[in-house]
């Protein structure tokens, strides 16, 4: 019930203890609106409305229908009626009238037939320039579209005059706004010096080569200044790294990524980890450090995909302990449903499992197991399963078969449709037939 | 006063070797001194071409003949009254209308109000005192102005104000002035239009009017971008002339009665039965526009004898009579139309739909409803949409005050910049279609393009029955709502009250009726509540039964509404 209220937007009342007049439901019904109806309420006609304000409503609404059934070129015309309200001299409808006709704008652009580049940066330069709020915004919103049509330098040329702006005080959503465009101004001296990288790879051209250094230096001054800022920077940090990594700085890229990872002021984010322990594996570190790096990740995200490498890892570690470890690893990834019909995580926890019996530690196989019987039984092993397996993927049949005889599961359902399909092919009658 | 244009270029005439440009007329640089002039012309600015980062900052005027004129704000209404009358005679309105009529009360008007043709007028600036005492208790009124007001509002060397093109807007900003002194606004001007069709007796009513204006036939929004270049508009101009509303039919009425207060005019030529505002003639206009059948005018001629609402002397305005009535005329037609249909019909929900009979030449309620209801429908998206691309900016640009002149102008640029990018987006520039002017708001009948199959021809006969050698009513009841008046001087009506509560069938009657005329259904109601009251002849309700030669109509309030009634009584004033 909490979360419903604090989705709704409803604050509690404070003096909530009573309850004598009217029921603590009614309250709370008078105060929800029916959420249906909450998107509605601007489609209805407000008395003493100018002729103006009621035309520009109606062709909101038509132009709302004309998008929703997807009737492009009537949503364009309409658009176009609708730009009057530009000329609004009321002032708080003139500044939505802005962010709604870029808005809007765009999104009939981007789906209409007929719409060119030229179209989008005419409506991109026309709507930054009226109305103050939304320069930030639509600026990068600009860069963004250009860089995605693959217009690098464009893009670029449009962060560095966005960068340079200045309205007056800077409010914070501005200046978060403002960062980011600084980031990008990075992030694209960045792709710049990859495409010059890659072209000018064989040849070499003096000046291009020094252009592209003075572009990873941009990038680098730039992107070491936004990284430096507590905050989910993934595209940055990773785009660093690889300019660092090609110049063959390899303690600079250790440390920031290690910054990254570990430093508590930036946001617990996994990503950070398995970036990482993919920057060590790349450049040959230890198990041991590998092992130390996936544990974290292994608390923040036990379903990793990087888990099965992490138990690998564990099985052939030459530390002692790491081996008991790794069954909890791998028993945990297929908690998650996401890994239920994967054949190397089952290949995983059968390989496991047989190193363990070699090692004489069933009781540990069977400790995992304890917790685990009855909702594996529902989530694996059910007669649906079984005949999923057997359709889709045999060898998964196999193999389920395989842990659940290993797990002393023998009268399951489950087993007989392996049987089916594989005869009686056992792992017990295989030692018995040796003994 | 033309560097700003010619800035930048400092070569001596080759003539006299001064150096001293300006632009003529063609935009070519021309030296001032010995007026040479030379090949150079002004650098035009494109503004159709997409660069990017393009900041335009001002816009060159090609024409540097400024000869200003100085007017007055009801020079400016005159001007506007002038093309209104222009579009009515177009038309089809005789040209008395223009001539004659409106001229005459205009110029009444202006009389009255010592605006013109009078020996003191109001707004002569001999007569103006400048001093700071009325000037500061003027703007102590006008205290929603941010402008200050500079002395030369009421300049006396004549000269406009720096506020507005005209010389008197700012005597037409105060609403107390604006009464005491009963000065012009935009919806007046209809009203005048109204009153001088009422006057010639034409067969456009006001709800036509206002039809007319919303299909731009009859200049009303944007009038002022016709005003000649001599009179500079901006300023307050622009708080008088712009309009961002269409006027209710309520509001013009009101208005229109208003200045036959003030026009103190005499009794109006008399609306006899051949005259086309008459209820039977506008009778027999709406029940072809609304596809029921011609037999059915019959019985509204009957109804309206009976209710005593085609006498002259009903129907005729008097504004020098105090209680004269000023009439709906158009109202009222629909009304009477409602009330025949409620006597042949009933129209309470509860009567079955009977004699229907596929491709029958009778007429029936249900089959009527099923080609109307669709077409109506229709028409009311249509009208939807038509109000949704409405354009209300227009080109010419209205600065109501000089600090926001740039943005105004940046403003009116941007739109056109976007505008020209989607019409190139969308192929061609789909024009408001400029509507044929027609009576007619629905085609009925076989051509391609009609709204559904005429009924016109259908026969009433399944709702007479012969006895004897009468014929009567087949429907024998009738439900009416309260009748008696309301007291209370504010009281508009209790249609919204009673809406839930009335059958369905009448209210989507109203709703038809409504939408044809552009009022609320309120109105009609209330209009039906008129003719009702008139019709049954005493204010408060009761069993009434009349007597006719031809058809006998027996009444009697059917039982189950008693209480219906009743309850309604009590809920009333």
């Amino acid at each position: 019930m909490d979360d419903i209220e604090a989705e709704l937007g409803i604050s509690r009342s404070v003096g909530n203890e009573d309850f004598s007049d009217s029921s603590e439901d009614e309250r709370v019904a008078r105060k929800i609106r029916p959420p249906i109806l909450l998107h509605s309420s601007t489609a209805q006609a407000r008395a003493k409305e100018s002729g103006f304000h009621e035309s520009s409503r109606l062709c909101l609404k038509a132009i709302r229908d004309a998008m929703l059934h997807h009737h492009w070129q009537e949503a364009a015309q309409y658009l176009s009626a609708y730009s009057q309200t530009l000329e609004d001299t009321t002032v708080n409808k003139q500044s939505l009238a802005c962010e709604i006709i870029w808005r809007l704008g765009t999104e009939i652009l981007q789906h209409h037939p007929n719409s060119r580049l030229e179209d989008f940066n005419a409506l991109y330069e026309q709507m930054k320039n009226s109305g103050v709020k939304n320069y930030a915004k639509i600026c990068l919103e600009h860069s963004f579209h250009l860089l995605l049509n693959g217009h690098i330098y464009d893009a670029k040329r449009q962060l560095s005059v966005a960068a340079s702006w200045r309205y007056g005080k800077q409010s914070v959503p501005q200046s978060l706004d403002l960062k980011l465009i600084h980031a990008y101004c990075g992030f694209l001296d960045y792709v710049i010096w990859h495409m010059k990288k890659s072209s000018v790879s064989e040849a070499e051209d003096n000046s291009s080569n020094r252009e592209m250094h003075s572009y990873f230096r941009q990038a680098s001054v730039t992107l070491q200044e936004i990284i430096a800022q507590p905050g989910v920077w993934d595209p940055f940090v990773l785009s660093y790294v690889d300019m660092l990594e090609f110049y063959n700085d390899q303690e600079e890229a250790l440390k920031v990524l290690q910054n990254y990872a570990y430093n508590k002021d930036y946001p617990s984010n996994p990503n950070a980890h398995v970036y990482l322990y993919q920057f060590l594996k790349r450049h040959e570190a230890p198990p041991a450090k590998l092992i130390s790096i996936l544990k974290v990740l292994h608390h923040l995200v036990p379903s990793h995909e990087l888990m099965q490498e992490y138990c690998y890892l564990l099985v052939n570690s030459v530390v002692p302990g790491h081996l008991e470890e790794s069954l909890p690893v791998v028993f945990n990834l297929l908690d998650y449903p996401s890994w239920k019909n994967d054949l190397d995580t089952w290949n995983c926890l059968l390989t496991v499992m047989t190193v363990f019996k070699r090692k004489g530690l069933q009781h540990l196989i069977a400790n995992e197991w304890k917790q685990r019987k009855d909702f594996w039984l529902t989530m694996h092993y059910r007669a649906y399963h079984g005949r999923k397996d057997s359709e889709l993927n045999r060898e998964l049949l196999l193999v389920k078969a395989k842990v659940a005889k290993l797990l002393g599961e023998h009268g399951i359902y489950y087993n007989k449709f392996s049987t089916e399909v594989w005869g009686p092919y056992n792992v017990e009658d295989k030692k018995r037939k040796i003994v | 006063m033309d560097e700003h244009l010619t800035e930048g270029y400092s070569e001596p005439c080759k003539q006299c070797g001064a150096v001293s440009w300006a632009l003529s007329d063609g935009c070519q640089f021309f030296c001032r001194n010995c007026h040479n002039v030379i090949e150079k012309t002004q650098d035009v600015v494109d503004v159709s071409s997409f660069i990017l980062n393009n900041k335009i900052s001002s816009i060159s005027s090609s024409s540097r003949k400024k000869t200003r004129r100085e007017w007055m704000v009801c020079e400016g209404f005159q001007f506007i009254l002038k093309l209104q009358a222009e579009a009515l005679v177009g038309l089809g309105v005789c040209p008395q209308f223009k001539t004659d009529v409106l001229w005459d009360f205009w110029k009444r008007y202006l009389q009255i109000t010592r605006q013109a043709y009078t020996r003191s007028p109001v707004n002569s600036f001999t007569n103006t005192v400048v001093s700071s005492e009325p000037e500061s208790a003027f703007l102590s009124e006008a205290s929603d102005q941010t402008e200050p007001m500079s002395a030369s509002g009421h300049s006396t060397d004549g000269r406009s104000s720096v506020c507005s093109g005209s010389l008197d807007a700012a005597c037409y900003l105060s609403a107390k002035e604006r009464k005491s002194r009963q000065l012009m606004n935009m919806p007046r001007t209809l009203a005048l239009c109204h009153l001088a069709l009422l006057w010639l007796r034409e067969a456009i009513t006001l709800a036509d009017l206002l039809r007319l204006v919303s299909r731009r036939l009859i200049p009303y929004i944007n009038v002022y971008e016709e005003f000649p270049e001599e009179m500079q508009f901006y300023g307050r101009d622009a708080i008088i002339f712009r309009v961002e509303t269409i006027p209710s039919y309520r509001k013009v009425h009101g208005e229109a009665l208003q200045m036959a207060e003030i026009l103190q005019l005499p009794a109006f030529p008399p609306v006899t039965s051949d005259c086309l505002l008459h209820p039977a003639l506008l009778s027999l206009r709406y029940l072809m526009e609304v596809n029921l059948p011609d037999e059915l005018h019959s019985l509204v001629c009957r109804v309206i004898e009976k209710s005593a609402m085609g006498k002259e002397s009903f129907l005729t305005f008097n504004p020098s009579k105090p209680k004269s009535t000023f009439l709906f005329y158009d109202l009222q037609a629909a009304a009477l139309i409602i009330v025949t249909m409620k006597l042949l019909f009933k129209l309470d929900d509860h009567v079955a739909c009977l004699y229907v009979l596929a491709g029958s030449k009778m007429f029936s309620l249900k089959a009527w409803y099923m080609t109307v209801h669709p077409a109506l429908e229709h028409a009311r998206q249509r009208e939807e949409l038509f109000e949704a691309r409405r354009p209300w900016k227009s080109k010419k640009v209205l600065i109501p005050a000089m600090k926001h002149k740039a943005v105004v102008l940046k403003r009116r640029r941007v739109v056109e910049q976007l505008q020209s990018t989607f019409h190139t987006l969308t192929g061609s520039v789909p024009e408001q279609q400029s509507s044929s002017p027609s009576s007619f708001q629905f085609l009925w009948g076989q051509e391609e393009d009609s709204d559904g199959p005429s009924l016109h021809h259908k026969h009433l006969n399944c709702m007479l029955e012969k006895r004897g050698k009468e014929k009567w009513l087949v429907n024998q009841a009738y439900w009416h709502t309260d009748l008696k008046r309301c007291h209370k001087k504010d009281c508009r009506d209790h249609y919204s009250e009673l809406k839930h509560s009335l059958p369905r069938m009448y209210v989507w009657l109203l709703g038809l009726f409504s939408f044809l005329l552009r009022v609320s259904e309120a109105q009609v109601h209330k209009e039906v509540v008129e003719v009702e009251r008139r019709f049954f002849g005493t204010p408060a309700y009761s069993l009434i039964i009349l007597n006719s030669k031809k058809k006998k109509k027996g009444l009697k309030i059917y039982p189950a509404f008693v209480s219906l009634l009743r309850a309604l009584e009590m809920s009333g004033c």
